[in-house]
């Protein structure tokens, strides 16, 4: 816990030293010291700084869901770019920008929408009941979703030029541009998200003893499940709203998270809350840095790191179940 | 499909039977070789927008058209050229054509783009001669070797070299003014996204339309050599765009409307080139989409309107 702090720290200060400009990280600490000059001052606390907080908070949220996600489905492999949420948020903030919307916090709102939206409606497909016993089922559910979901979103795009001006960059997660008032815009949901949090955490514990246990122990499982897609949809829509879909993280992370400290979702949410955020800035930094001065989208990188990672959870002999 | 096919047979043996009953079919070098054409067209369906430039330049108006890159009909500068009654047909956008469509035109030429597939050219010569450029690599004259090939397919390549003349002479005169103005200097042309901009090549039509008019353009060594444009530019390297002129690209009806959208972003309203109002908001499917004689015209209006006022 300790260790995974202190890299997170050191992971937010190279993010503030390292870019796809002439800043060097010399001239960016001068900057962290107190003394830099002016153009760098403005890289560091202008550009830098905001994509780095921004990708904090991404990760949490994706981090958290994708555990969130897995402890409720018992299912290793559900995860938020998989399960169609962040589809269904990136098709609900399709919708919006191309009805003509460009405010931040209506942009969150429609994610977070969607993102329930899509989250319920891959769930209710395989049923809430039950679907522990197939875990492909769920993901080929959730892919198909996902799929049809992005092939409406670039219907749209070709419906509508500003849309796919606006579109083009977002539909694969980037963190470059983004600015502060739009991390403000998606903290009152991080907030309540991590209140529901707090609540179910032990219930959802309970519950992976079993829905009798949980029950015996007073706790009601349906109520607990319908808290987590809240929860879920609330978290990734927002960050889905900021960065794009970032497909990966909530898969990567859980899956990291139990390899350290065991199945006890208690314990893996404390992780994920540090090793989301350090997922994402390391993804976002090799971003900014591989094909400078241009910049490649996060999302391609936590793909190329997230892919591998499915593969052998897949091909792992005995698949866990939760 | 099958049907599309049956059709196409049957318009290739009618087009075979024109061709023969043509006294003097000229014959024109294309990418896909010699390709007959007839004397003097009269039915001409263009696949690419810089095809729609050189027809109308020399008083053809096809009967059928691609809408411009991203829009629903001809890009906007065409219209002043379009009279309602001999409108073009829309056949299909730049990166697919309707088939069906252009068969129900009944053309007697077909002008494509360099980037036609060659798929597409197999079905199309069945429907009538189809004139496709050379691809060639990015270069500020390509569009001279496209124009003058449509020119000669369409039998008016005289007209199509005075238009390039008027092209030149009208340059020439703004490159004057200019001078004269003491306005000249460097340009980027850039190509404003909301998250970033796309610094646009030197070698695009635009560019050396801007070069013409006696502007120095760079890309400030950030486009690839080979591309057409960079990938998004990292917000961290705007600071690299150091001409005395920024041309801003958008394929948003409202120029003024982006350009706000891009003051809003700190990295683009520091740059002394914004401070000191030198930004010109231009329009992309003139600036970055179209070429030929008539959007040469255009985008000199555009840089004549912006630097003399």
């Amino acid at each position: 816990m300790m260790l995974l702090l202190v890299l997170l720290a050191a992971m937010v200060i190279v993010s503030l030293m390292l870019g796809a400009g002439e800043v060097t990280p010399g001239r960016a600490l001068a900057v962290l010291a107190g003394h830099g000059d002016d153009e760098a001052t403005f890289v560091v606390g202008s550009l830098r700084a905001p994509r780095t907080l921004i990708g904090i908070f991404v990760g949490i949220s994706l981090g958290l869901a994708g555990a969130l996600l897995q402890a409720v489905s018992r299912n290793p492999l559900a995860e938020p770019g998989l399960l169609g949420v962040s589809a269904g948020a990136a098709f609900a903030v399709g919708v919006a920008l191309w009805l003509g919307a460009s405010a931040a916090t209506l942009r969150i709102a429609v994610g977070q929408v969607g993102a329930l939206l899509g989250c319920l409606a891959v769930l209710s497909v395989v049923r809430l009941r039950g679907m522990g016993g197939d875990p492909v089922r769920l993901v080929l559910a959730g892919a198909a979703f996902s799929a049809l979901l992005a092939s409406l979103t670039s219907l749209l795009l070709l419906f509508d030029q500003r849309t796919a001006d606006e579109i083009r960059f977002w539909v694969v997660g980037s963190l470059a541009g983004r600015r502060l008032e739009d991390l403000l815009a998606i903290l009152p949901s991080l907030g309540l998200a991590l209140g529901i949090i707090v609540v179910i955490a032990r219930p959802l514990a309970a519950l992976a003893l079993g829905e009798r246990v949980a029950s015996g122990l007073g706790h009601h499982p349906g109520r607990v499940r319908l808290l987590v897609v809240l929860a879920v949809a609330l978290m990734v829509g927002a960050a889905t709203a900021v960065a794009g879909p970032i497909a990966f993280v909530g898969l990567v992370v859980p899956f990291a998270a139990r390899a350290l400290v065991g199945p006890d979702i208690r314990r893996a949410l404390w992780i994920c809350l540090l090793l989301g955020p350090l997922m994402v800035l390391a993804a976002d930094i090799i971003s900014r840095l591989v094909v400078a001065p241009s910049e490649l989208p996060i999302g391609v990188l936590t793909a190329l790191i997230g892919a591998p990672v499915l593969v052998a959870v897949v091909r792992a002999r005995r698949l866990p179940t939760l | 499909m099958l049907h599309v096919t049956r059709h196409a047979a049957a318009m290739a043996g009618l087009t075979t039977l024109l061709t023969f009953s043509t006294a003097q079919a000229a014959s024109v070098a294309t990418a896909h070789g010699e390709v007959e054409v007839p004397d003097a067209p009269e039915r001409v369906v263009t696949l690419h927008e810089g095809a729609l430039d050189a027809a109308l330049a020399v008083e053809v108006t096809p009967v059928g058209a691609v809408t411009t890159r991203g829009g629903d009909g001809v890009a906007r500068y065409i219209e002043a050229y379009l009279e309602e009654e001999t409108r073009p047909a829309i056949v299909g956008v730049v990166r697919e054509v309707n088939l069906e469509a252009v068969l129900a035109e009944r053309p007697d030429l077909i002008l494509a783009s360099p980037q036609l597939s060659d798929e597409q050219y197999r079905l199309l010569s069945k429907i009538a001669p189809t004139v496709v450029p050379e691809a060639r690599k990015l270069a500020p004259d390509n569009w001279l070797h496209e124009a003058r090939l449509f020119g000669e397919a369409l039998g008016r390549e005289e007209a199509l070299e005075k238009a390039i003349t008027r092209v030149e002479e009208r340059a020439a005169a703004v490159a004057e003014a200019v001078e004269e103005a003491g306005v000249g200097g460097s340009a980027n042309l850039v190509r404003w996204m909301p998250q970033g901009p796309l610094v646009m090549s030197d070698a695009l039509f635009s560019s050396a339309m801007l070069a013409a008019a006696g502007l120095e353009v760079t890309d400030a060594g950030l486009v690839n050599q080979g591309g057409v444009h960079s990938d998004p530019l990292s917000l961290e390297n705007l600071s690299r765009l150091e001409g005395d002129w920024l041309f801003l690209a958008t394929l948003n009806e409202e120029g003024d409307q982006a350009l706000k959208a891009a003051r809003k972003s700190p990295a683009f309203a520091r740059l002394p080139v914004v401070k000191s109002d030198r930004v010109v908001p231009v329009d992309g499917q003139l600036w970055t989409s179209a070429s030929g004689p008539l959007a040469a015209q255009a985008i000199l209006d555009d840089i004549e309107a912006a630097l003399l006022p």
